[in-house]
């Protein structure tokens, strides 16, 4: 591992140097200073090389962000540096907290830094709180373990101060609360609390959000920022969403197959990427605040099998600009030209920066046209239609004789339309009702509550399997899962032949049609007889995507179809999307809650909130100017890969989770966490609890009515909110001042 | 919870009167004890027969329904299970045998459950080492080796070490010596007889405890919360018994809910073995000597204790389980 030592003992100088320029730490003042962590897991097929020589320093109350897809191993560092890797993971180089080397140490020794001056916050708040423990009990521990002497009483009053500083309503009775009776952002905050427990000095966020929706991840980043604040740790935030960090971190650090390949200042990241997998990954993420149309940045192929060491630059097999100098010897990290704190791993650094359009270095395809696009919509047919579709569930207690105490509206009243070659999208939260939504589309029953059309056939007509199987080849669907959705004992021959020969094709024609379909979505057609488990993930949801086309349907059904999938083979599966709607003329209906996606690849979309639409339109007219608080606060919740608008953007942070759909209020469903209804006067909010608002258009304005020599057409868009300008409470505000994050 | 259980109870009782009706209609239509008299010497007359057994209310002449009717009556308005072919009394007789096979399985059940669940807690700390390989082995061993051949075993040893010393230290069959002093002498017999039987029960019980706790703490070894215990400041020792072990515990609980009933009705290889006559026993001799009270008597214990059995595992999963919610 000659590359390594060149990467450690290259090192120093530069870190000296940084900190000599920055004028401010020497380097003891670092809380906590990495140098050449490696790990190594032995597996059956050999040693895998997870860590290859991490250096950072952290200081104190900064926050450094660790950048990469899954596989880069930076939450394998953060678990070494915690002392929780596996026994047989061999661990090497240094990692000292104030000064003193925490490698090395036993379980036992590890235990006094371990949830005292180091802790740490974990990526799946459902199951990471001990089931059979009151909340209270959990925090109270770790107390106990650091404070043996502590009374009870004053252990209790902390854990409820706890509770308070990360937002749990009521902490005093939430003490004797279980995890089952919490949702999973209140767990994620009482993680938090049980993190800040003991004032650590460093905190480890190891995707503290990714498991949550964007409302939910809004608020959990601003407690993370509050406890920073409050205990003035220093803050270790990974996360493979470049938006979440923007706004938060100080230092990047993007890794790649277990290495950095670039550090520096946030800015310097976002701005001026120096190291083509940054730019690529930055190119890759769509972006909810821009309308400008341009196809997204794919990073092809997969990251190197981490068992043998690479011989160059472990990027290159995927760099766009690799040359043969670049196969020879892995680059160390090395200062960029022009800025001693931006390091980057790339022997071109110095021709890069941020005037290179990434769009040029990673040959992202063209925009596709479709040639629907010049068609108004009025003009084109209608696809799928739905007219006040409605799914209530009963809600019954008892065991034998059932008695039904309310009913969960999970769908209620839903009508919109889908026209040829367009994307529709629905957004909202969990449990806003858009997959039964989805459901109800697939179960086309007359018995259903509304009519759905598919292609000009209505569910009232649905009497028997041939108009069933009529609207099938009509619509298809494309899953969530790609690994779940494919039968792993199927070749992809099989999964591909089974729709066509359901569709009585004969064996040639389905021969013929599975090389045509294999090209389409980009594969080898030579793969058909691979098995679903020799692809990748993005090649799995291209098969899943293959077979949805197979039958040539008009209306593909979207579910959440990137959001297993990293960031980088993400954008080309988005990219293979909107080139097929355009080259076929498809119709998608999607589902997601990755809201820069849906603006990336619609033309319309719908917000769902507790089974209605609260605004739909087309997506640029309610993505720049949402009419709903819903959709504000929505739209303010997604963190923008922009670290510059990141820091002065005005936050609206709901507050509470989705009402549990039976105490839903009579009139308005979102008055309860509505942020303008809050700051309503009483007269006014009178008539939002006791009146339900109905879906109106919006209204053009009377100067530009006055202007225009016709009557203008009512913008495509519409809305359910009696007070759409009313004034948004304070305390659901946000602004993180530029100077709040830069002090020292 | 009180109504919660007394709802159960209601339940369970509906559900035993089913099975030990139905069970009482096949035997009285099976079992037919007349048969048995006929091989008497002498002889006896065939209305000889029919007399003695309607003496004990056994009449074979009366039809299913009409027997049935009249055993039901007694049992609800006297409480009396009726007379076995030989004469005697089910309720005495149930008596006896309910209390014999609770002396011969009580200890056992509880050495089972103790050692069994501790070696799975210890060898799941040991995963793949020896001490786990050692003692997983011998739990599947004892998993497929059929009791009464380890039954004989360890009366085997227990015979060999009687011999090697000399003196008869342990008794391989029987209760008690009959005629003993009461005291210390009777204390030291009752020890003598109990030995064997315990330690046999025990060997072969504990292996399904020692797995399925060590199966079900291993799945928890390294759930996420083992890992938020360690990050708090325990290590993970004491992790894994503080937060690991009562998660894995409530499969456990609930199974050993279930196993207890079954172990006291059903007992009958080590019942014949050990020559303890208990309820097990009992109700293969009652199906051999067509004896259709008998038969139907156990048969509604064994309801019973599966009843109760049922109750006692939502009881055990509400307690150790705070998300399962009684309504």
């Amino acid at each position: 591992m000659s590359s390594e030592i060149t990467t450690g003992a290259g090192h120093t100088q530069p870190d000296v140097e940084r900190l000599h320029v920055a004028g401010l730490h020497a380097p003891s003042d670092a809380v906590l200073s990495v140098r050449d962590l490696n790990v190594r897991f032995n597996t059956e097929n050999g040693v895998v090389h997870a860590v290859r020589g991490v250096d950072f320093d952290l200081l104190p109350g900064k926050t450094l962000g660790i950048v990469g897809e899954s596989g880069s191993g930076k939450s394998v560092t953060s678990l070494a540096i915690m002392g929780l890797l596996p026994s047989t993971a061999e661990v090497s180089g240094s990692v000292m907290l104030k000064g003193r080397e925490l490698l090395g140490l036993s379980d036992r020794a590890m235990c006094e830094y371990r949830g005292n001056e180091l802790a740490m916050v974990f990526q799946d708040p459902l199951s990471s709180l001990t089931p059979v423990y009151t909340v209270g009990a959990q925090i109270l521990e770790a107390l106990t373990i650091h404070n043996p002497t502590m009374s009870r009483q004053a252990k209790e009053a902390r854990a409820v101060e706890l509770l308070a500083m990360v937002g749990i309503p009521s902490p005093k009775e939430r003490l004797k609360a279980f995890p089952h009776e919490f949702s999973g952002g209140m767990r994620q905050r009482v993680m938090i609390a049980i993190a800040i427990a003991n004032n650590p000095r460093v905190l480890i966020a190891d995707e503290p959000t990714t498991a949550l929706d964007v409302t939910i991840q809004a608020q959990v980043l601003e407690v993370l920022h509050t406890a920073q604040e409050e205990t003035g740790a220093a803050v270790v935030m990974i996360t493979h969403d470049l938006g979440v960090v923007a706004g938060m971190a100080d230092d990047i650090m993007v890794m790649y197959a277990g290495k950095p390949v670039e550090t520096g200042a946030v800015d310097d990241i976002y701005y001026n990427p120096r190291m083509p997998y940054t730019m690529g990954l930055l190119g890759a993420v769509p972006r909810v605040d821009v309308a400008e149309k341009s196809s997204l940045v794919p990073i092809e192929g997969m990251p190197p099998n981490l068992i043998h060491a690479p011989t160059g630059c472990s990027f290159a097999p995927r760099c766009p600009l690799a040359s043969d100098a670049c196969l020879a010897g892995e680059p160390a990290l090395a200062p960029v030209p022009g800025s001693a704190l931006h390091r980057a791993a790339c022997i071109k650094s110095g021709s890069l920066g941020g005037d290179v359009d990434v769009h040029d270095v990673f040959a992202a395809p063209p925009v596709p046209v479709s040639r629907f696009d010049a068609v108004p919509r009025e003009k084109r047919s209608t696809v799928l239609q739905l007219k006040d579709v409605r799914k209530h569930f009963p809600l019954t207690r008892g065991a034998l004789l059932k008695r039904r105490i309310g009913t969960v509206k999970a769908v209620d009243g839903l009508s919109f339309d889908i026209r040829e070659g367009e994307c529709f999208s629905i957004v909202g939260e969990s449990g806003s009702g858009k997959t039964t939504t989805l459901l109800e589309i697939m179960e086309f029953h007359k018995d259903q509550d509304g009519e759905v059309l598919i292609g000009g056939i209505s569910n009232k007509q649905a009497n028997d399997s041939r108009t069933k199987s009529a609207m099938r080849r009509e619509l298809q669907m494309v899953f969530q899962d790609p690994t779940g959705a494919l039968d792993p004992r199927f070749t992809v021959y099989e999964v591909l032949a089974e729709p066509l020969q359901n569709a009585g094709m004969d064996r040639q024609a389905i021969k013929a049609r599975i090389m045509e379909l294999m090209k389409l979505v980009g594969l080898q057609p030579d793969h058909v007889n691979r098995f679903p488990n020799q692809f990748s993930g993005g090649q799995r949801q291209r098969i899943g995507i293959a077979r949805a086309l197979a039958v040539n349907p008009k209306l593909v059904v979207l579910d959440e179809p990137v959001s297993a999938l990293d960031v980088s083979v993400q954008a080309g599966v988005i990219n293979l999307l909107d080139k097929l709607r355009a080259e076929l003329g498809l119709s998608y209906l999607l589902v997601a809650h990755d809201l820069s996606v849906v603006r990336h690849i619609s033309n319309r979309v719908a917000v769902m909130y507790l089974g209605k639409i609260v605004e739909i339109g087309e997506v640029d007219r309610v993505f720049d100017n949402p009419r709903h608080p819903y959709t504000r606060a929505l739209l303010s919740a997604i963190p923008v890969p922009d670290p510059e608008l990141e820091r002065t953007r005005e936050r609206i942070i709901l507050q509470g989770d989705l009402p549990s759909p039976l105490d839903a209020p009579k009139g308005c469903n979102f008055a309860t966490r509505c942020p303008v209804f809050a700051a309503l006067p009483p007269l006014k909010q009178e008539k939002c609890l006791t009146l339900e608002p109905p879906l109106e258009p919006v209204a053009p304005s009377a100067a530009a009515q006055a202007l225009a020599a016709h009557p203008l057409p009512a913008p495509d868009q519409r809305f359910a909110c009696f007070f759409p300008d009313g004034e948004i409470d304070e305390d659901m505000l946000v602004v993180h001042e530029q100077a709040d994050h830069h002090a020292p | 919870m009180l109504r919660y259980l007394a709802k159960r109870g209601i339940t369970y009782i509906f559900m035993i009167f089913l099975t030990t009706s139905a069970g009482y209609f096949l035997a009285v239509s099976s079992l037919k004890p007349a048969l048995l008299e006929q091989e008497r010497i002498p002889r006896p007359t065939p209305e000889q027969v029919a007399n003695s057994m309607r003496l004990k209310g056994l009449d074979p002449d009366l039809s299913p329904w009409e027997r049935y009717v009249e055993w039901l009556t007694a049992i609800v308005t006297r409480w009396d299970w009726g007379r076995s072919p030989n004469g005697a009394y089910i309720n005495a007789e149930f008596g006896d045998r309910v209390w014999i096979s609770t002396r011969l399985f009580l200890a056992s059940i509880i050495l089972t459950l103790v050692i069994g669940v501790a070696l799975g807690v210890y060898s799941a700390a040991r995963q793949y080492k020896f001490q786990d390989r050692a003692i997983t082995s011998y739990s599947y061993l004892a998993y497929i080796v059929p009791a009464p051949i380890a039954y004989f075993l360890v009366q085997l040893g227990a015979i060999s070490i009687n011999e090697t010393v000399g003196e008869r230290i342990f008794f391989v069959t029987g209760i008690s010596t009959p005629g003993i002093q009461p005291g210390w002498a009777q204390f030291v017999d009752m020890l003598a007889h109990y030995a064997v039987p315990t330690v046999a029960i025990t060997l072969v019980g504990w292996g399904s405890y020692q797995i399925a706790q060590r199966q079900y703490l291993l799945d928890n070894v390294n759930a996420d919360f083992v890992r938020t215990a360690r990050a708090k400041g325990l290590t993970r020792n004491q992790a894994i018994s503080r937060h690991a072990l009562r998660v894995s515990f409530i499969p456990v609980a609930q199974s050993i809910a279930f196993t207890i009933p079954a172990i006291f009705a059903g007992g009958f290889f080590a019942e014949k073995i050990f020559a303890w006559p208990g309820v097990g026993s009992w109700s293969i001799d009652a199906i051999s000597l067509q004896d259709v009270n008998a038969a139907t008597a156990t048969l509604a214990y064994g309801s019973v204790i599966f009843a109760l059995g049922a109750i006692l595992a939502d009881f055990a999963t509400t307690l150790v389980d705070p998300r399962v919610r009684v309504q």
